[in-house]
């Protein structure tokens, strides 16, 4: 093996990736799926509530929602405009403090509040603001509260569906870089005959398919680390998050040699990858559903490469605790490894031939 | 001892050479050598072996039997010591369309550990210097084909192996890929060239190796091929009425010189040419069947 024909291949690939239509994909796959499920599911583009105040006297209420975090807080003069910013939906809700409110309350008057709540606001921001308000109220009466408010969560006990998703952008970040691009590039190579053209070089096969590998293991941890990034979920240990990105990326970009050292083909390629796709992307789907047998992922390849991710970025875990998982991960890589070389012998023939 | 010693250090040594895909018998032993600067042509149909053959010598195939060396170093091993040292021109064209001609030949000269190639230089003798920048994508066929001869160049190989370096071009740039292969030879390059045009067996190679079903059926210079097996004859054409009338005459036939006097001496004489066997039709007579198809 020599490194020096390593480097000049990988370096071919890295020069020569933007201008494959895979290598993009594999870029803006991840950035995509992130945008779409942070929209769909997410916090990430949720606009923060907004709250108007029509203070007429001075009101402890608007220093309260001055002092929250997460309200977006508009002062405003006159009722009139209060109620069309509400109904214009530049506003979630408005509300009008008469001059008084607070001692009245505090009288146990029991005053009047009024409160007006944009048809097109979300409903998860009307409660957050109803709510608010309400418990800010309740402060000023002091201890004994006007109203109860009692917040009951509805929905799956747990992690937010936006987290829970992060395996599975994860997991295309990793597949489509790390097994796609590697393995359509050795099909590529094949079907367009320079694979031929370079093994009549000094460069041997072993050396081509590294530098592959290497291509898809660079590809692959930019991904994974860059989806993480984006999914806030990078945490505070970020040199062990990259570690175990790294491990992952090792483990698929192999997978995507053997799988493109043994197609014959782009469509054998494709094929192959819709075949084996769920076989891939089971262990993903254990993560959205926690209520599922949890052993069954472990079943799956890429479970250990998936569980190290989520324990180490997601969860905030140190590397140590998921060590038996990298090590299962570093076991397949190699096992994988001692495939692609076996495949690669007979591969030439297989080219001369064709 | 089994060094083959032949006294001349060939650049390429071939004996009892055999392959077969399956059952088919590819290339049935076949025997020859190139000197180094020498041309070997190696003429025959389709599905002659020729393809074959070269597989074999450039490493891409293993013989089932028989022995090659290329430089003294058997082809059957994976060396890469020998592999810096040839250059190869497919039957297919395989370069990277999404790079320029540029990069292309930059890409494999540090395949060789070339460091600073000259691929500028190159493709001038293949007159692409204009397009170095260009996507072979956007390259012609002829252009293509330009770019797989300087390719093989790249790395000043002591060795080339071309196959049918020129199959399917236009007469020019045929021409232009012939000189280029020429240079090449006269550097002091040993070439093995396979075509299945007796043009360009005939023009360019040293000598010609007549290959069919796998076994060469003759090999020797050209000129001596025709010598051997061909008939020379005297083509003679005369006024006839309105028309033209010719007459082929054998030089080697009996007979013919007397018929030859009284036509010379004929008023309605026109034109007389004397007529070399084509490699073909020596082919034809060795064979019982042409180049094409
Ligand atoms: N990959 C292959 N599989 C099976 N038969 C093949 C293969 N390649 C070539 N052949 C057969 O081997 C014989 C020689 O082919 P080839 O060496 O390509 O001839 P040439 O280059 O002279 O046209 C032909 O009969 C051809 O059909
Ligand atoms: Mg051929």
């Amino acid at each position: 093996m020599s490194l020096s024909r390593i480097w000049k291949v990988l370096r071919k690939d890295l020069a020569l990736g933007p201008r494959s239509p895979i290598f993009l994909w594999a870029i803006v796959l991840p950035v995509a799926l992130t945008v779409i499920l942070q929209v769909a599911f997410g916090s990430l583009f949720d606009p923060e509530p907004r709250l108007g105040i029509v203070d007429e006297g001075d009101s402890a209420i608007t220093a309260g929602v001055e002092d929250m975090e997460g309200i977006e807080l508009t002062m405003l003069d006159d009722e009139a405009e209060l109620k069309r910013q509400v109904e214009a939906n530049d506003l979630d809700a408005g509300l009008i403090l008469p001059e008084g409110f607070d001692e009245a309350v505090k009288g146990g008057e029991k005053p009047v509040l009024q409160f007006f709540i944009g048809g097109e606001s979300y409903a998860s921001n009307r409660i957050i603001l109803t709510v608010t308000t309400l418990d800010l109220v309740r402060e000023l009466e002091g201890s004994e509260a006007p109203v109860m408010v009692d917040i009951v969560d509805f929905g799956e006990a747990g992690l937010p569906i936006s987290i829970r998703l992060i395996p599975v952008i994860v997991f295309y970040a990793l597949v489509i870089a790390g097994l796609f691009v590697p393995g359509s590039n050795i099909v590529e190579e094949k079907e367009q005959g320079t694979l031929t053209a370079i093994l009549v070089t000094p460069v041997k096969s072993a050396e081509v398919l590294a530098a592959k590998w290497l291509f898809g293991v660079i590809l692959a941890s930019v991904m994974g680390v860059a989806s993480l990034a984006m999914n806030g979920a990078m945490g505070s240990n970020w040199a062990e998050v990259v570690l175990v990105v790294v491990i992952a990326a090792m483990l698929s970009a192999m997978l995507g040699v053997v799988v493109g050292v043994f197609a014959k083909d782009s469509a054998m390629m494709f094929g192959i990858v819709k075949g084996a796709g769920i076989f891939l992307f089971a262990p993903a789907v254990f993560y959205i559903f926690p209520d599922w047998p949890q052993w069954i992922a472990k079943l799956f390849p890429l479970y250990w490469i998936i569980e190290p991710i989520w324990q180490v970025s997601v969860m905030g875990e140190s590397v140590t605790t998921v060590w038996s998982e990298l090590a299962v991960a570093l076991g397949i890589t190699a096992a994988l490894g001692v495939l692609a070389w076996w495949l690669a012998k007979r591969m030439q023939a297989q080219m001369a031939g064709q | 001892m089994t060094e083959v010693t032949t006294g001349s250090g060939a650049a390429i040594q071939v004996e009892g050479l055999r392959y077969s895909y399956g059952d088919l018998e590819a290339v049935k032993g076949i025997d020859f050598e190139v000197q180094p600067g020498q041309i070997l042509g190696f003429l025959g149909p389709n599905g002659a072996g020729k393809s074959t053959t070269i597989k074999m010598l450039t490493g891409q195939l293993t013989p089932k039997a028989g022995v090659a060396r290329v430089l003294g170093i058997d082809v059957a091993t994976d060396n890469p010591e020998l592999q810096a040292r040839i250059g190869v021109c497919f039957e297919e064209k395989n370069l990277y369309i999404n790079m320029s001609a540029r990069e292309n030949l930059e890409f494999f000269a540090s395949l060789y550990g070339i460091k600073d190639a000259d691929a500028e230089g190159v493709l001038r003798r293949v007159g692409l210097a204009d397009r170095a920048k260009d996507r072979v994508k956007t390259f012609s066929k002829g252009m293509r084909q330009r770019m797989m001869i300087s390719r093989a160049f790249i790395n000043k190989p002591d060795v080339l192996f071309l196959d049918e370096p020129t199959d399917g071009l236009d007469p020019v740039t045929s021409a232009a890929i012939r000189r280029t292969i020429r240079e090449e030879a006269e550097r002091g390059a040993a070439v093995l060239l396979t075509t299945h045009d007796m043009f360009e067996a005939d023009e360019l190679s040293d000598r010609v190796a007549f290959i069919n079903e796998g076994e060469i059926v003759a090999l020797d210079s050209a000129e001596n091929l025709k010598l051997k097996y061909g008939t020379r004859s005297v083509k003679v054409r005369l006024r006839d009425g309105d028309g033209v009338r010719e007459e082929i005459l054998p030089l080697d036939g009996d007979g013919s010189s007397s018929r030859l006097a009284e036509l010379a001496a004929s008023p309605d004489l026109m034109t007389i040419h004397t007529e070399e066997a084509t490699l073909e039709q020596i082919f034809i007579q060795l064979t019982g069947r042409g180049l094409e198809g």
